[in-house]
């Protein structure tokens, strides 16, 4: 038993990528940015981060999918470059959305294929597939096609696959995007069922409540780097002197948010899309005693309800990328 | 013992889902039925004066070009098809080797074009009246199981090329009919000017098409046959044992490239 199933030190990756047409100039973008962090065995482990901070970049090169810039990465002690084939076998993966399976063959039909390529003994497939459709709730639609399936269906179709071999590893990236709030609860069990079977998990969201209730540590990346790792508790202890402002609002130009980000006592601005409405958050030490000031800064504009609250997670999550949502 | 037994099943499995992938495709199923019929109806036409022997080559011929079309375009459209699916990636990230998989899916995209020559004979013999015998049947048989062997070996190596580059899709029309007349589908590669032989002498779908009109026709002492059978044989073998070095490089060079999906 390794102490440590994933162990990344330096992780780097670059793409290149060319734009023009006549005067074609390639360009480097770097996805991962020297990244290391470690991951127990057994450990439920969250990376956070805004869309294209390279989450999924770092999840396809610890399945094999991507060879690194620079740096290592090693599962059970194996390297993701030099021992890809002996990885293989060890580990699950699914990447977030609705790709990734035969849309023209039934469930079923999926995963007897996927079985064979993970050399999943037929005598253990035909008493293995029936459970799994069951533990993901398939039962009865396995037959179907999957193109007649729900997102939440294909989403959970992706997890029997990832399970059908027994993997002593598993990655799971946005396994909950784009599930309505029952699937993702119904998700958010299994994942905890299969952290209870004591299997290490990397999982990637961007619902933070999701990351406080799974995960035992999270990192936090942003544009490449990893900008804080920690468990959930600490996390929020970075937030701990501040308060947040909550500010219904209808519509917000940029240069209205410009001017409470450039308030003396604001430590933070984000606009998160609620339903129809937009809420304006303010991170700020003063507390109920900032209202006042931010809403005339606000003058002009269409305000609703403004409540004042503890900070959560997700309020560290902004702070650390630099209020991003 | 369980390796062969475990290649034996990915090959049958991966065949299995091509098939019945490709049994609910409507362009597939134009490749093998109607595009070798209109070949056929056209060679008809153009070869009448050559007498009614010819039919049999034309046959042969039209299959042939029925067999290289599915096989240049389902095969390579298949890995096209799992980049944009975003399943090239699983079949990549799991421990069996891709080029068993390709291989089930190749060897089912063959056989289901052995349809092409089914829909030939009917087409000419029982709608055309044009009388058909082969001239050695058992000969015919097994250049026809060796014929099978060539297409697939020869598409493990094309559809290596789609997973190297994305876009190999836009040569797949300029491939098609080069490979028809080096490879003397429907015309003796004696026609063409002679610096194109040796090129002909290497693909082995020409040594395939020579063993099945000999076959068919007569027209090639014994001798000859087995001679096209051992060359086929060995050539095919070639792309068999090379495509093993193949498939680590083109996969390599995906994995740094970030080409196995359509989304980087």
């Amino acid at each position: 038993m390794f102490m440590n199933a994933v162990e990344i030190s330096n992780l780097k990756r670059q793409f290149k990528t060319t734009i023009g047409v006549i005067k074609r100039q390639t360009k480097e973008v770097i996805a991962v940015d020297g990244i290391s962090f470690n991951i127990q065995a057994g450990e439920l482990f969250g990376l956070l981060g805004p869309n294209g901070a390279g989450k999924t970049t770092t999840i396809k090169m610890l399945t094999t999918l991507l060879i690194p810039s620079s740096g290592t990465a090693t599962i059970m002690g194996l390297d993701v470059v030099k021992d890809a084939e002996k990885i293989r076998p060890r580990i699950g993966f699914i990447f977030g959305g609705e790709r990734g399976l035969y849309w023209r063959l039934s469930g079923l039909d999926n995963l007897r294929y996927f079985a064979t390529l993970y050399y999943v003994d037929s005598n253990v497939a035909k008493k293995k597939i029936p459970e799994l459709i069951e533990l993901v709730g398939l039962k009865g639609r396995e037959k179907e096609k999957v193109e007649g399936y729900s997102r939440g269906m294909r989403q959970r179709l992706h997890i029997a696959r990832a399970l059908l071999h027994d993997p002593e590893v598993l990655f799971l990236d946005e396994p909950t995007m784009g599930l309505d709030p029952v699937g993702a609860r119904e998700m958010r069990m299994t994942i905890r069922d299969l952290q209870s079977a004591k299997k290490t998990i990397l999982l990637t969201t961007h619902y933070m409540f999701e990351a406080d209730a799974l995960c035992e540590r999270i990192a936090v990346i942003n544009k490449g780097k990893i900008v804080a790792l920690n468990t959930p508790e600490k996390l929020k202890t970075t937030v701990r002197d501040l308060s947040v402002v909550e500010i219904e609002i209808f519509g917000i130009p940029p240069e209205f948010l410009e001017k409470v980000r450039n308030l003396e006592y604001v430590d933070g601005v984000a606009v998160e899309t609620r339903d129809q409405r937009q809420i304006l958050l303010v991170h700020t030490p003063k507390g109920p005693s900032a209202i006042s000031d931010i809403v005339e800064v606000l003058n002009g504009l269409r305000l609703g309800k403004i409540v004042t609250r503890e900070p959560t997670l997700e309020d560290a999550y902004v702070r650390l990328v630099g209020g991003q949502m | 013992m369980k390796k062969i037994k475990d290649t034996l099943r990915i090959i049958g499995m991966s065949f299995e889902i091509e098939l019945r992938q490709n049994l609910t495709d409507g362009f597939v199923l134009f490749g093998i039925v109607i595009q070798p019929l209109i070949v056929a109806f056209m060679a008809l036409w153009m070869l009448k004066d050559k007498g009614p022997d010819y039919a049999i080559f034309i046959v042969v011929g039209s299959a042939m070009t029925g067999l290289w079309t599915t096989l240049l375009f389902n095969g390579g459209n298949s890995i096209r098809g799992e980049r944009w699916a975003g399943t090239l990636e699983p079949l990549v990230g799991a421990p069996s080797s891709l080029r068993i998989v390709v291989f089930g899916k190749v060897l089912a995209n063959v056989t289901q074009s052995l349809l092409s020559m089914i829909g030939c004979y009917t087409f000419i013999s029982l709608i055309m009246g044009y009388p058909l015998t082969l001239s050695r049947p058992i000969f015919f048989l097994i250049s026809i199981l060796l014929t099978v062997f060539a297409f697939v070996s020869f598409g493990v190596i094309i559809a290596s090329l789609f997973i190297l580059i994305p876009d190999f899709q836009r040569l797949q029309n300029t491939l098609e009919f080069p490979v028809y007349i080096l490879c003397g589908f429907l015309f003796p590669i004696a026609l063409l000017p002679g610096w194109t032989t040796p090129i002909s002498y290497i693909l082995s779908p020409y040594w395939a098409a020579r063993a099945l009109h000999g076959s068919a026709r007569g027209m090639l002492e014994i001798n000859h046959i087995f001679i096209s059978w051992v060359l086929l044989i060995i050539f095919s073998a070639i792309y068999i044992v090379g495509s093993g070095a193949l498939y680590r490089l083109v996969l390599k060079r995906a994995r740094v490239d970030a080409t196995l999906n359509t989304t980087g």
